[in-house]
């Protein structure tokens, strides 16, 4: 094989001009899913991604794609064309198998290969998360599921669901019997479809205005631009080999919580990461398992979240960092039948967290605190039919209450966080748009003050959410994490307070329930939902005793919180009026 | 008809354009005053009159209708010069204006601070009552803990108040109550009630329209009050009228009412001019540009496009009007942007500017870095010489220096290839933000016509249109004032709406009919205030809606303000089938459509001036002079650069070539030619042989 290794195919000003263009598309596809989606996971959360991937199976294009989605879904176009060789234009694929590459099998991802005068030159892969796909329960998630076959979805290992630009009316009808409220499933299935064919559009104008060997040419020097600039951040790395650890909370088949490690070699001089996940439990029986690609896209967003944010997210940076997963393991390559359900929140938000947590340790300036964990009762799925619609059968998931996000070398953690996993990409619900949609009246929904993780930068709060059902029995599939392990500081920040929930009987009284439960509530009951907040980053005496007086006036923190955790004195000025910093009796707590 | 008088005054400069009763175009330019607008604004209305042998007074008692458009609303925001404003909500539900909708940018970037909210926590209120999604009172308003509350805000400095209560669209009565409370307790305090300013469903959108709209309540009802005494003790006695975000006119005491009409209004102008410059067109996209920002903007088949998500900054960081307003898609990028090589090696363009100090390389105002501006003199697109009619003379040696060193060494290029390479960076970003806003609304960018705005539109369009293959360009001579000039030529448009569910597969057209009724009532109380003649009345009914499940909503026009068979809600979902499938590509014919809220857009047309023509040509048009310009590649090709003044209709510039305006300067790109219209715009077309031929016919024509 030879190289050319003379000149550049593409110049400077094209490949500029051409990867706008690409991105261009990507959010062309986004817009389209997020307005067009039918149910509130896609259209409220975000919860979906499109990406654009070359025929050699290398991811090209992401814009503003869900990190745990995006990374990997090249591993999707490999299965297209290993199980369908013969795949042609017209086609589409319908891919969710977590054992051949897919996130879990609540994501549905649609595959459509683009041709350009009869070659094979992108696959547009757009995924979006079910509001139900089929499982045993009304809910996407299911913890407790000893094996694939328990949580009963259905996996479609990257089947034909288009040909010719028309359904295969088979699958349809195959989802359309399994799959709750499936008028909304086949209005999400358009909108995703109709985002994948877009991309189609668009991509054969691109390569109808620049030719074949131009695109081509292009994607080449593009995955080179990309590797430049990841070999760049790496080099201003300090070396060093990190240890992150951390532990997930027990969960149901899980007594004493999942201890997890990521191990990271970094080597600046040779401008490579690597990271290890070999050192993991083996698959246990429920649904926590990791998918391959979640685990690999948990790591690496962990990496990106720790570098310079501009470097592209593309195969070309990718060769950069190698991951080594074990087969088998719960954070690794699952074993089949072992459940994948859950593979994109919980192990996957802790290891986000650890990893970027990690890098913190290489010194100031790195990596980031942890975020707050889990999905609270507040991101519940709830199930039940409406009687102001006729009775009219509702599956969803809703957005009330986020986690808090990590603290920074630069800046606090964002209250609108909601996973490690989402990053604050997705949007939450309006309370005035749930009730109107749903059976619930939502009382309270409000943030924590004193919840946050103390550090020079803080950590966001946590917030307080209640809510019950409305004149009619609403069910409620929910699970928590960051209980027993709440978000932990780094560089001296501090751990935040820890989720939690509760229900709340017709007579007001407190009802314990399980981090991880179907549940029904009836008119008169309510559940409360705790998120916790993000870890700090660094010493809360380093903080800016004006951000802790803003903090305070604004209700965030508490007059003796400011005190006790930041060494800040505030007192009122002689002639009245708003607090202001003591600035000597601050200076002595201090010193 | 009078004179008709439009200014458009900007953070630094004021724009006057005049249509006079003969149909003569009169344009002026003036510094802005700050502390009382007519100080400048009434000095650049004396020198255009007396250009024209007028004193202000005359001028001034022969006008009929005085548009005003003014940035002080959008300014008073972004620099925090606002009323101390306290905010009233829900008890529960406190955290509604600091949560906004979530969203953001850049998963990765963990770097930027979250943005504070539009009214501090520190002045946000709790009031114990609930009202329910079906309008039922759930818990009742407590007045002792309101009245108490309001007691304590004088003490707090607070100077004007927002109320949004949840559900208050489906039952304002405590909204109402807590207005009254205010009334009595706080007498002379402005206040705005959500469900009275924006009943749309959706709290932080109707709250932070509340919130902005009484944040600018005390500065507004001041300016306007004074802007039209100082008018009336200047001899004006006609209409005076308020440019807003609708793309359209209001009169003083509405804006007064509502001053949140007129923030973001003067882009909202721009399409308008744009749509009487190129009349009768299918699509009309307008591009303003300026030295730090690019606004674009879409018509179709003469309508506006319209939006419901305008951000005043950046998207999910800024603060959202929450109200429906003229889609304007806004980046940062202009003459000002630094052009830069990244550690890959990649040529970039912004976000950083140096806006106009120091300005870029060729200033000699201190600035180093490359910016487009530098490009384009380097290229022999801009004359140093004539830059700003001569007021600041430019040094092309900078701008050749600072892009050698930073762009083209690096890149090993030569410097012209650099400065062409820059421009097509810059432009690359253009285009991208007009495909996303053409695209994302079904448009096809390629058909149309692109019509260019600002200090800096005539220099870049070219570029676009070549990027997005458009076959018209039309510049108009008054490009620099395109936003005053569409004041000239707008109605007076307010809108109405009424959240009210109703599903198609068991639509109650009673209870449709009725709300739409309501709606056509306060259209009408609307028209009767201005004394509107039927005539000149214009009515039209929009209702947002989705399918099942969805949450975003698309505007759908309705043919009539009834219900009156089932015939016409087919037709209302037809209607929403085919508007589904020109935005999103899919349709899903045989299903229901939800009906969440309905608007009246109301629309008093005002008699419009009629564009002034120009004489005819009367020879060739000759150039100024000749000069080097720069095309991409490496040879330079003799340019003639005209004076704006010497064409006139008939003439035909064929590219390459450079028109020199007052306000912005039209670079003709080779394989283009430029014909001067009737009213003496630029139309730029692609110059194929043929059309090569006929232009020369033409011009010999118009010398003989």
């Amino acid at each position: 094989m030879t190289s050319v290794t003379t000149g550049r195919a593409v110049d400077p000003v094209l490949l500029a001009v051409l990867s706008n263009r690409f991105e261009s598309i990507v959010r062309e596809m986004t817009n389209t899913l997020l307005r067009a989606g039918r149910s509130a996971v896609l259209n409220t959360a975000r919860d979906f991604s499109c990406s654009l991937i070359t025929s050699g199976h290398e991811l090209l294009a992401s814009a503003e794609g869900l990190p745990v989605h995006v990374i990997g879904t090249e591993f999707l176009a490999e299965a297209m064309a290993d199980l369908h060789p013969e795949f042609a234009e017209g086609d589409a694929f319908l891919h969710n198998d977590p054992y051949l590459g897919n996130t879990h099998p609540a994501d549905h991802a649609i595959l459509v290969p683009v041709f350009f005068e009869g070659e094979h030159v992108f696959t547009a892969c757009a995924k979006s998360h079910q509001a139900d796909c089929g499982n045993a329960l009304p809910t996407t998630y299911m913890p407790g599921a000893k094996d694939i076959y328990e949580e009963g979805a259905l996996i479609f290992p990257c089947v034909k669901v288009q040909s010719g630009y028309s359904d295969v009316q088979d699958i349809i009808r195959m989802c359309q019997r399994r799959i709750r409220v499936p008028e909304q499933w086949y209005g999400d299935y358009l909108a995703t479809l109709g985002a994948a064919r877009i991309a189609e559009r668009r991509l054969k104008e691109l390569c109808e205005d620049h030719g074949l060997e131009v695109v081509r040419g292009f994607v080449r020097e593009w995955f080179d631009y990309s590797e430049r600039r990841m070999v760049d951040a790496i080099s201003k790395l300090p070396a060093g080999e990190l240890v992150g650890r951390g532990t997930h909370d027990p969960y149901p088949g899980l007594p004493d919580g999942v201890d997890l490690t990521v191990k990271v070699a970094i080597d600046p001089a040779a401008g490579r990461l690597a990271i290890d996940l070999t050192d993991n439990p083996d698959n246990y029986a429920g649904g926590l398992n990791e998918s391959r690609a979640c685990a690999t896209n948990n790591v690496i967003t962990g990496v990106f979240n720790s570098i310079d944010p501009d470097v592209p997210h593309n195969a070309g940076s990718f060769r950069r960092i190698d991951v080594l997963l074990r087969d088998g393991s719960i954070a690794g390559n699952p074993r089949f039948p072992h459940s994948c359900s859950m593979a994109t929140t919980n192990i996957a938000d802790r290891l986000v967290c650890i990893t970027q947590a990690a890098f913190a340790e290489l010194g100031e300036g790195f990596g980031l605190a942890e975020g707050g964990l889990g999905m609270g009762i507040s991101y519940a799925v709830i199930s039940g039919n409406d009687p102001r619609y006729g009775g009219a059968p509702f599956v969803n998931q809703i957005f009330l209450g986020s986690t808090g996000g990590p603290g920074g070398p630069v800046a606090d953690g964002w209250p609108t966080y909601y996973l490690p996993v989402a990053a604050s990409l997705m949007y939450h619900d309006s309370t005035e748009v749930d009730e109107q949609k749903y059976p619930i009246h939502v009382f309270e929904k409000q943030l924590i003050p004193d919840s946050e993780g103390a550090g020079r930068q803080r950590g966001a709060l946590g917030s307080y959410v209640s809510y019950g059902a409305k004149g009619t029995p609403v069910m409620l599939a929910y699970t928590f994490e960051g209980h027993e392990n709440p978000a932990r500081g780094v560089r001296g920040g501090h751990t935040a307070a820890p989720s939690d929930g509760w229900k709340l009987d017709a007579d007001g009284q407190r009802v314990d329930v399980p981090m991880a439960a179907t549940l029904e509530i009836v008119p008169g009951e309510r559940v409360v939902s705790i998120t916790g907040g993000g870890g700090g980053y660094g010493d809360p005496h380093d903080r800016d005793p004006q951000l802790v007086l803003r903090d305070v006036l604004e209700g965030w923190v508490s007059d003796d919180r400011a005190r006790a955790i930041y060494g800040v004195v505030l007192a009122v000025p002689a002639g009245g009026g708003e607090l202001v910093v003591d600035a000597e009796a601050t200076a002595a707590v201090r010193a | 008809m009078g004179h008709r008088i439009a200014v458009d005054t900007g953070g630094t400069f004021t724009d006057v354009v005049i249509t006079t009763d003969r149909g003569e175009l009169w344009v002026g330019k003036a510094p802005t005053t700050r502390e009382r607008i007519w100080g400048g604004l009434g000095d650049a209305l004396t020198h255009v009159a007396g250009e024209h042998d007028l004193t202000l007074a005359a001028l001034l008692a022969a006008t009929d209708v005085f548009i005003y458009g003014t940035t002080r609303s959008t300014n008073a925001i972004l620099t925090g010069g606002v009323a101390k404003t306290a905010f009233l909500t829900t008890a529960g539900h406190p955290d509604t204006l600091v949560l906004r909708e979530g969203g953001k940018l850049n998963p990765f970037d963990f770097r930027q601070s979250y943005p504070e909210p539009y009214v501090p926590r520190r002045r946000t209120f709790e009031v114990p009552e609930r009202i329910g999604s079906e309008g039922e009172v759930v818990d009742p308003l407590d007045e002792d803990a309101v009245r108490e509350t309001l007691r304590g805000l004088p003490a707090l400095g607070v100077e004007a108040i927002a109320v949004c209560l949840l559900w208050s669209i489906a039952n304002p009565a405590h909204e109402r109550r807590v207005g009254e409370l205010i009334a009595e307790e706080l007498p002379g305090l402005p206040f705005t009630l959500s469900h009275e300013l924006n009943p749309i469903i959706r709290e932080y959108r109707r709250a932070s329209s509340a919130a902005i709209d009484a944040s600018l309540k005390p500065l507004m009802q001041r300016h306007l009050g004074e802007m039209a005494a100082d008018l009336t003790a200047a001899g004006f006695d006609g209409q005076l009228l308020v440019v807003t975000s609708f793309g359209g006119v209001m009169t003083v005491a509405d804006v007064q009412d509502r001053p949140i009409y007129s923030v973001n209004s003067a882009p909202s102008m721009a399409p308008i001019a744009g749509r009487t410059y190129a009349p009768g067109e299918g699509s009309v996209i307008v591009c303003d540009m300026g030295g730090t920002s690019f606004d674009v903007s879409v018509v179709r088949d003469g309508q506006v496009k319209f939006t419901r998500e305008t951000w005043l900054g950046e998207p999910f960081t800024g603060h959202m009007t929450g109200l429906s307003s003229v889609d304007i898609k806004n980046i940062g990028a202009g003459g000002g942007s630094i052009a830069w090589i990244d550690s890959g090696g990649l040529l970039r363009i912004g976000p950083q500017s140096a806006g106009a100090v120091p300005g870029p390389a060729a200033y000699g105002l201190g600035g180093t870095e490359p910016t487009v501006s530098d490009a384009s003199i380097v290229l022999g697109h801009l004359d140093p010489e004539t830059f700003l009619g001569g007021r600041l003379a430019l040094d092309p040696a900078r701008a050749r220096e600072a892009i050698e060193r930073v762009i083209a060494g690096p890149l090993g290029m030569t410097v012209e290839d650099a400065a062409w390479a820059i421009l097509t960076v810059a432009n690359e970003r253009m285009v991208t933000a007009i495909r996303d806003i053409t695209i994302n609304e079904g448009l096809d960018p390629r058909g149309g016509v692109l019509v260019a705005g600002g200090g800096a539109g005539g220099m870049t369009i070219g570029r676009i249109a070549e990027t997005l293959g458009s076959e018209q360009v039309l510049v108009p001579r008054t490009a620099g004032a395109l936003s005053a000039c569409g004041g000239l030529f707008s109605d007076i448009v307010s809108e109405f709406s009424i959240s009210l569910r109703a599903d198609t597969g068991r639509f109650d057209a009673a209870a449709v009919n009725a709300g739409l009724a309501g709606l056509d009532a306060q259209m009408d109380a609307f028209f009767d205030g201005l004394g509107t003649p039927p005539e000149q009345r214009g009515k039209e009914f929009i209702v947002e809606a989705r399918y099942p499940f969805q949450v975003w909503e698309l505007d759908v026009p309705l043919a009539g303000g009834r219900f009156d068979s089932s015939a016409d809600v087919d037709a209302l979902v037809e209607g929403f089938h085919d508007v589904h499938e020109r935005v999103f590509a899919v349709r899903e014919s045989g299903q229901q459509v939800e009906c969440i809220s309905w608007k009246g857009r109301a629309t008093a047309n005002l008699p419009k001036p009629t564009l002034p023509t120009r004489p005819p040509a009367s020879g060739p048009p000759v150039p100024r002079t000749t000069a080097a310009g720069w095309f991409g590649g490496d040879t330079s090709r003799p340019t003639p650069r005209y004076v704006g003044d010497t064409l006139a209709p008939g003439h035909v510039v064929e590219g390459p070539a450079v028109i020199e305006e007052p306000t912005t300067t039209v670079v003709v790109l080779p394989g283009w030619q430029a014909a001067v219209t009737t009213a003496g715009e630029y139309l730029l077309t692609r110059a194929d042989p043929g059309d090569v031929a006929a232009a020369a016919q033409t011009e010999t024509v118009v010398a003989a």
